[in-house]
Order: C-alpha cells, then structure tokens, then sequence
C-alpha cells in the first residue's frame, strides 16, 4: 500500500477498541489511554486480532489522548501518543497501517462552552506532533458532533505534520449532529479545508447511517468512510443489538451508495470485521455521481446556490455614522443586532465589512465573525481586500464561507487566492483591473476569465469562483447599466459561473432611488444575475426577488410568495386610527419597538434626545417596573418594555451621531457571570435593563476569570460592577473577584445576583449591594450613578 | 412527541398568574420548540453495592457518598442512571432568541428548563415499562441534599454521555449543554418509601421567593 491507498478500492479498517477493552475487563472508569502504558500486550493482541480479521489500517489508542483530557492522569500527550503508536506499529508490521486516533477533547467549544477555537487548534497540534513523531501513517479525527472542533483539529494536523488526514462525525437518525450540522456543511467544509476521507463513525448501526451516507457520497468528491456502530446498546444488558452478519449485511448498501472505506465503531469487535471483510471480498467500489452546485454554509445551514440567495449588506461601516461608532467603541452588541435584522429580513449571506481608519481590521475581522455565528445561522462573506484580515476571518469561520474580493488583477490574485484555496472558501471576482473598468461587457467578460483561470490554477474548483460585472451609476454613465446586463448574461451562459452584483449603486443620485433599484435589479436577475448584494430591510428588493422566484419556478407552488403576501394588504394601508392615537409611553408600556422607534423619530423633531429620555422614557419604564413589583406584569412584559425603550434609545443614538454630538451616558457598569459559571441568561437580562435606562454597560460575558474583571475596571473608567453566579460550585469565584476588586485603589461599587445568592451571602464577601433581579439592579444603579 | 409544559415553565418564571396574551406566547413557542427539537435520554441499571459510608455502582466509577444517597437507596439492590438533554441545539436557539428579543429569550428558556424535566419523566416511563417488577425512589441528581456534584464526571462517563447525548461536564462540575439533567433512582423489590421531591428536601427552601409568596416551584 502507498501513501494515497484510500483512494484506491476498498480499504477496511479495524473496530471498536473502547468497548472490546471493557469487555476485557478495563477498570470502570479508567482511562483507556493508560492501557499503552500498563498494559501494552493486551492492546497489540487487539490489533493482531483486527489485522488477522482483514483491517488493512488500525487505530492506535490515542483517541483521548489529548492534554484536557489525561490532565489528571499526570502522563504527557507525548508519552501516551507514542507508547500507543509504538504498539499499533510492532503488531501492524507490514500488514497495516496505523492511524494517530483523535477523538474530541472533552469540553464544548465556543460559543457552546469556553474552549475556544485557539485553544482546541493548540490541543490537536500537541496530539498530532506526536503522532508523526513517533512514526503513524496517517491521522484520523473521528466520532466529532461539532463541526468547529473538527476543524481545529484538521488545521492541526494539515498545518504541523504531513499526514493524511480522515474526519469521520457522528450524525444521528435526523441527519444532524448534537451541535445541528448537516451532512452537505460538514462535506463541503472539510473537503475545502482539505481533508483526505470524509465519513462517518458511531451513533448508529450501518442500517441507520447508509441514507446519510449517500447523502456524503452525493455531496463530496472524497472517498467516503463508513464505521458504524453495532447497532444500538441496550440500555438494561448494555448489548448492541446487531450480530457481526446483520453488520456486514447491512453494509452493503453502503457500498452501493459509493463508501470505500469500511469499520466498526462502539460494540464491533474482530469477529464484525471478518464477517465485514469476507461480505466486500472481490466487489468492486460502486461510481460515484456527484452533484456540487456553488455552496456555502454554516453547520445548521447549509445554503446551496441553485437559485437566486441574496447577500445582505448592512454589515459595512461606509457612510454609515451609527455603524462607525460602534466599530470605534467595541461595541459589537450592535453589529450583531445588524446582522440579525437582516436574518429576519430573509437575507441567505451576510457580507461582513469592518473596515475603517481607527479599526484594526485583522484584529477586529475574526471577532465580528465569531459575535456574529454565536447567535446568527446565515455563511457569511468576508468583505475585505486586506489579506491578514481575510485569513484571520476564514481562520475562525465556522462553515464554508465566500471571499468578497479578488479583481483581474494579478497581484491580487496571487495575495488572496491561496487564503481562498486554504480555507476552502469561495470567492468573489470583480471584472477590472490595473487599467480600470472595460467600458464593454467583452472587457470584463475577459476579466472574468482571467479570474477563473487564475482560481483553476490554484486548485479553487469552479462552483467557488463568483463574479461581480460591477454596477456603475446611470446618472452619470447610462449606457454602462446595459454593459453590465450584457456582462452578467455572458457570464452566466458562457462560463457557467455564479454572478453577484452590488445593485442599490445604480440609482446613485436620481431620485425615487427605489424604483430605480428595483427595475435594476430585476433587469439583472433576468439577465442571470444570481448572488444580488442588497438591503433586504428594504421591501421594494425583497418583494421583487420573491417575485422573480416565482416567475423563475424556484419558489416551487408559489409557497414562499403566498405566505409573505396572502393576508397582507396589496398597497399600503393608511394607518389606522389606534395607531395614530398612540403614544410613545402606551408603545413603551405594551412593549411595540416597532412603534416605540418610529414614535421616538417623530418626537425628536420637537425634542432634544436628553429631555425625551428623561421626561418620557425613564417614567413610562418606572411605570413598567412598578406592575412588575406589584405581579401584575411578568419578566417577560418587563423585558418588551426594555426592549421598546431600547428602540427609542436607538433612535435618539441614530439623531445624536448624526448631528456629531457625544451619545447620552449615564454612567458606565460592567456585568460579568463570575469565572465556571456558563448560566448567562440572568446576567443578559440585567444588561438588557440597564441599558434601556441609559447606561452604557460593558458585557464581560459569561466565565469571566477575576483578573478580567479587575483589568476592565482599571482600563474602562467603570464605577459599578455587576458580578452573577447561578451555582454553588462558582461562589468561590464570586467571592475572589470582589476581593480583588475591593483592593483596588479606587474600588468600584459591586453589586451581585444570581439564583444562589442572598442577602447575608452579598455582606459577607464584601460586596456592596445585592439585588433580588433586573428591576432591583437599576434601583441600585440609580442609587450609584445617578 | 413530547411537549413541554407551560404551566410548569410559567411557573419557573413567577408568572403563573399571567394574563391571556403572555400565556398565548408561551404556548405558541412551546410549539415551536417541540417542532425544533426533542429531549434526548440515555440510562442504564447498575448493581448497587455499599462501600463504606456510601454506595458504589458496579460495573462504573461512581461512588455515591452521604445521607442523601444512604436515605434515598436504603434497601435497593439496583439503581438506573439517566442522563437527558435538550442538547447544544437548544443553546443555539436560545442564543438566537437573545439575540432578538429577551422577553422571547426568558419564555424560552423557562420553557427549556421544563422540557428537559418532561425528557426525564419519560426516560422514566420507559424504566418502569422494562423493569415492571421493580418499585422506584424518586429521581435525584448531584447538588440534591448532600450528594456532592463531584459524581458528575463518574455519572456522565458511566453513561457514555458525551458520545450518545454530546453531554460534557465543565471544569467547574456543569453540565454542557445548559438543559441537561442527569439523576439516579433506586430500584428495589418492595416499595420505597425515600422521597427527595418537595420543599422539604431543598436547600433553597430558606429563602425561595414562591414560599415567601405563598406557593411553591411544583417540584
């Protein structure tokens, strides 16, 4: 066998290890790594076993051996990993190969629980190390339900050593893992960053997993690797419920569906994979047809480019003030709350753009995409000509994602494309270069050309190259409008490639720019136009794209057109009399943000921001707090009333930039949920009150180490802090970061909350305040600051 | 399909006098939740041996110490482990939720916190239904009465949660995801009378904010 000896025919691997050693007797509750050092015979019998039973590679025992994991052990990953592959190599011989096994570490990653994506990298780079070191042939990642881990470890193991690597997931009945990938995100992601094998391995018996399996198969050019579970145990007798015959049997569909690569998983042992082994005897791989449309993704979301996907673009701080300001101020809760709006505006891509003197765009790039995939499903687009930033972005990207841009320029071409290539993403190129933009549609279609030969060339496949014919201005250029419609058809029908357009620039300086923008963009679409980059907060585009996708036959049976429209009136209504009767405080009071903004807007024409915020919003929020003591209004009602204010706190923010004047502040507080503590939901709920009374809070976040508490207040100029715990076991660290905060020259005032705390608790650790919830925390607030 | 119950999550919230339209709301994402996901449960029954002062389950690394297990498994020669979770799913969803709309968020996650009690009552249906012979003690977890939360890496691990249910233990003894529960019920011969349930066994009963108002959470 060669190095590429996945690639050719069917290759079996071995079975279970962890429950064939239970079944051996491995100690409860021991770690089976430990074996490689106390128990080296047993493991090798093991091997030997599975190579006599037909596996041409065996996994040595490493699957947890990372540093998290046999941290209490007091045995390093390097001692562990190479006892284990020194093992797997003395009974594999010349007979098999032997795979460095890494499962997952053991804890989540972020934003699940507080590995983070850096830390997770570093871990599997240890592990991998090791493997190559002491002489594995290839490297397998397996039994992964995170798709972010996966990565991290594959970035590992390509970026440290020159193995081959595998990546097998664990997918349940449903076709998504615990954390909610799918089987289109976790192919055409791997594949992209690289992966030599792509499969699947526990969960479920080879019965459960063959329709996923096809699914991979169909969506993947890799081979495919199948390591199925002996059905599933019994929760009484702990028996997996599938014979070694039944297992074999049942693989042979997966054969058919295009696997090549073949093991057992949990409740396997030798006897599975000779059964496995004489059931594959001289059959042939099955052909694989593979069906890759242009595609990106997130896990939960895999969003495939066979029709038209609308890029949303309020992600960008161009001429936009309020956007500039958050970028300068850190406050990344409102691009989030941009991004959000344009989910539910029904964006499918969200191009990110963070790019502004004062920014440190590599720094800030990958933070905004991490804020962003923490509370918004959509792939984004990384919009950015800055190299560093774009691979900073791509790094922590969790999915497949697009590049926006490249040009035909070939410097650029040769500076972004291998970013693109390395993380599998797809890109967008914009027809010009050095000498401009060519006036004729020929001219950029020759540019588009350029661009994807250039791509080809660095082994970026052809669905991942999209193309932006540029929109040009009709009031000062106007023939150039049909340029560009001539360019997008010749794109399209001649190179086969997917189109993007930034459309609202058509209308630059006309006015009605709408009608403009609308006409423009279906123009465009009929053209072939099939990646728009819009405002889909504006209704005029969405409601021509849900139109166009009728008329093209996309919105199959009309559904989508029919649920946006039926019931809605097909003009605008005038607006009714309730509504103009009411008032900013009845919006605040019934917790209508929609109106709440909209009447705030109204009323600055007549009021400056301070005294609105003062005379109107802070009593009808008293008035909110005061049913929420009485038990006439829940904390549900409490917080739509926030949530209004915080409207109308927006649109005084919006007035404020605008006009260059500083935003109102009360006075600045950081919460924090103290250090082991992941129950953040009480802690947000205080924020979001707060805020909607006017303070500027600073969110720490949740597991928040005391020094980060003591360093924020030292740098941030804050006076009061909120510190929460939801357990016993963090108590501790509420206790240490209000000592270390009241030894502080200057200490701040600190209040603490949380479902475990009292009263008596709060005076005893030195702390100034307790508060019982959100309404409590602003009385103190008040009390403090004002 | 399992629902969860919003009486229970309106309770949780303090709210169980709400009025028609946030009630309305709570029913509606009920809805939503039980379409987007199902609690998911793992258990198995291990032999119960005592061990000192305490009890040790065979066949896994767990050890049981204090009067909370000596009360609750006098008399019980087997004891069936559980693990339930919403998953890392759900803490997806709720971060989404907050992301929008906190008042949604609250509902949610008060929803959650029943949905996962409604995963544990039916892996218990499921119990009672394989073991029809044997009576069983109310289910309690570590961080009831005195059983310490250090038994939670040795109860996950027995369950294999992290593989089967993606359950994690933190390094400061949470489990991961957020709505997950894992609990242990005495199984014995003859009937048992050990209860944990009730205000009477909680350590918050001191200062519980339903008590003080006169009802209570319902546990």
């Amino acid at each position: 066998m060669d190095a590429e000896f996945f690639k050719q025919g069917i290759v079996i691997l071995d079975g279970a290890m962890g429950t064939v050693l239970q079944q051996r007797g491995l100690p409860p509750g021991g770690v089976p790594e430990l074996l490689n050092l106390t128990d080296p015979e047993l493991l090798a019998s093991i091997h030997r076993e599975y190579i006599a039973a037909g596996s041409q590679v065996v996994y040595a025992n490493t699957f947890g051996a990372n540093a998290l994991k046999l941290g209490r052990t007091g045995k390093t990953v390097d001692e562990i990993v190479s006892a284990a592959v020194s093992i797997a190599k003395r009974a594999a011989g010349t007979q098999a190969k032997v795979a460095l096994d890494m499962g997952p570490l053991g804890e989540l990653l972020e934003p699940m629980g507080n590995l983070t994506f850096e830390r997770a990298y570093e871990l599997f780079r240890e592990v991998a190390q090791a493997g190559e070191r002491a002489g594995a042939d290839l490297a397998v990642i397996e039994t992964m339900t995170d798709l972010y881990e996966a990565k991290a470890a594959l970035l590992a193991v390509k970026e440290h050593t020159g193995l081959p690597v595998f990546v097998t997931m664990s997918f349940e009945a449903d076709g998504r893992t615990f954390t909610g990938c799918t089987v289109a995100s976790m192919a055409r992601t791997l594949e992209g960053l690289g992966a030599d094998a792509i499969g699947l391995n526990c969960s479920l018996g080879p019965d459960g997993l063959a329709p996923l399996l096809r699914e991979l198969c169909a969506s993947t050019r890799l081979p495919v690797i199948a390591k199925p579970n002996a059905g599933l145990p019994d929760p009484v007798t702990g028996r997996y419920d599938m014979g070694p015959e039944d297992f074999a049997a049942a693989l042979l569909p997966c054969l058919e569906a295009g696997v090549t690569i073949f093991g057992g998983c949990c409740g396997t042992s030798p006897e599975y994979i000779r059964r496995l082994a004489a059931a594959l005897e001289g059959k042939a791989p099955a052909p694989r047809a593979c069906d890759r449309p242009a595609f990106v993704c997130t896990p939960p979301h895999p969003a495939r480019i066979d029709g038209v996907r609308v890029i949303g673009e309020r992600v960008n701080p161009t001429g936009k003030k309020r956007f500039q300001q958050a970028l300068l101020e850190d406050d990344l809760d409102y691009i989030l709350d941009v991004a959000v709006q344009q989910e539910e505006a029904g964006a499918d891509i969200l191009d990110v753009n963070v790019g502004y003197p004062g920014v440190d765009e590599a720094a800030m790039l990958p933070r905004v995409v991490k804020k962003i995939q923490s509370a918004v499903s959509l792939p984004l687009q990384l919009d950015s000509s800055n190299p560093d930033a774009l691979e900073a972005g791509l790094r922590v990207y969790n999915g497949k994602a697009a590049v926006n841009s490249v040009n035909g320029d070939l410097q650029v071409l040769d500076r972004i494309l291998p970013i693109v290539k390395k993380y599998g993403a797809a890109v967008v190129g914009l027809t010009l270069d050095p000498d401009g933009i060519p006036q004729t549609a020929g001219g950029r279609v020759a540019i588009a050309r350029r661009i994807l030969d250039a791509a080809l060339a660095h082994g970026i496949p052809r669905e991942d190259v999209w193309i932006d014919c540029l929109t040009l201005t009709v009031s000062a250029q106007q023939e150039q409008a049909r340029e560009t419609l001539k360019a997008v058809r010749a794109v399209r029908e001649e190179l086969g490639l997917q189109t993007v357009l930034g459309v609202s620039n058509i209308s630059f300086g006309l006015p009605n720019r709408g009608l403009i923008t609308q006409n423009f963009l279906i123009q465009a679409l009929g053209a072939g136009l099939t990646l728009p980059i819009v405002n889909p907060n504006q209704r005029e585009v969405m409601d021509a794209v849900a139109a166009f996708r009728v008329l093209s036959g996309e919105d199959e049976q009309c559904r989508a057109y029919v649920d946006r429209f039926a019931g809605a009136p097909s003009a605008p209504a005038p607006a009714n009399q309730a509504k103009q009767d009411m008032t900013l405080e009845d919006a605040i009071l019934r917790g209508l943000r929609g109106d709440a903004g909209r009447l705030a807007k109204q009323a600055l024409d007549a009021q400056d921001g301070l005294s609105l915020v003062e005379e109107r919003l802070i009593p009808a929020l008293d008035k909110v707090g005061e049913g929420y003591e009485a038990g006439t209004l829940f904390l549900p009602q409490l917080l739509s009333a926030a949530q209004a204010a915080q409207a109308v706190f927006e649109a005084v923010r919006a007035n404020l930039a605008g006009k260059g004047d500083a935003p109102v502040k009360k006075g600045r507080i950081a919460v924090a949920t103290v250090r082991g503590d992941i129950h953040d939901i009480g802690k947000n709920i205080v924020k979001t009150v707060l805020e909607n009374y006017g303070y500027d809070v600073l969110d720490l976040g949740r597991d928040v180490p005391p020094e980060t508490v003591v360093e924020a207040v030292k740098t941030r100029q804050i006076s009061l802090v909120g510190l929460s715990a939801l357990m016993t076991t963090t108590l501790p660290a509420m206790e240490e970061t209000t000592r270390l905060l009241k030894a502080l020259p200057e200490p701040p005032v600190v209040w603490v909350g949380g479902a475990v705390v009292t009263p008596d608790y709060a005076k005893s650790i030195g702390a100034d305040y307790y508060a019982r919830d959100a309404k409590q925390s602003v009385e103190i607030a008040k009390k403090v600051l004002g | 399909m399992n629902r969860p119950s919003v009486d229970e999550a309106l309770r949780y919230l303090g709210a169980a006098r709400a009025d028609p339209e946030l009630r309305g709301q709570a029913e509606q994402l009920a809805d939503e939740l039980a379409a987007a996901l199902q609690p998911r449960y793992v258990w198995t029954v291990c032999p119960l041996v005592q061990a000192g002062d305490g009890f040790h389950l065979e066949g896994t690394a767990v050890e049981l110490p204090g009067a909370t297990a000596q009360k609750m498994l006098k008399g019980c020669g087997q004891a069936a482990l559980l693990a339930c979770t919403l998953g890392a799913r759900f803490d997806a969803m709720l971060r989404t939720a907050q992301a929008r709309d906190m008042a949604r968020a609250v509902l949610l996650d008060a929803l959650g916190s029943a949905f996962v009690e409604a995963g544990c009552d039916a892996a218990e249906e499921e119990i009672s239904v394989r073991l029809p012979g044997l009576y069983r003690t109310d289910r309690f977890s570590p961080g009831y009465g005195d059983l310490p939360l250090t038994v939670q890496p040795a109860l996950c691990a027995a369950l294999d949660g992290g593989r089967r249910l993606g359950l994690t233990v933190t390094g400061s003894l949470l489990l991961n995801p957020m709505k997950s529960v894992t609990a242990i019920l005495g199984l014995s011969d003859t009937p048992q009378p050990a209860r944990v349930r009730g205000c009477r066994f909680c350590a918050l009963a001191g200062h519980c904010q339903y008590r003080k108002e006169g009802t209570t959470c319902g546990c």
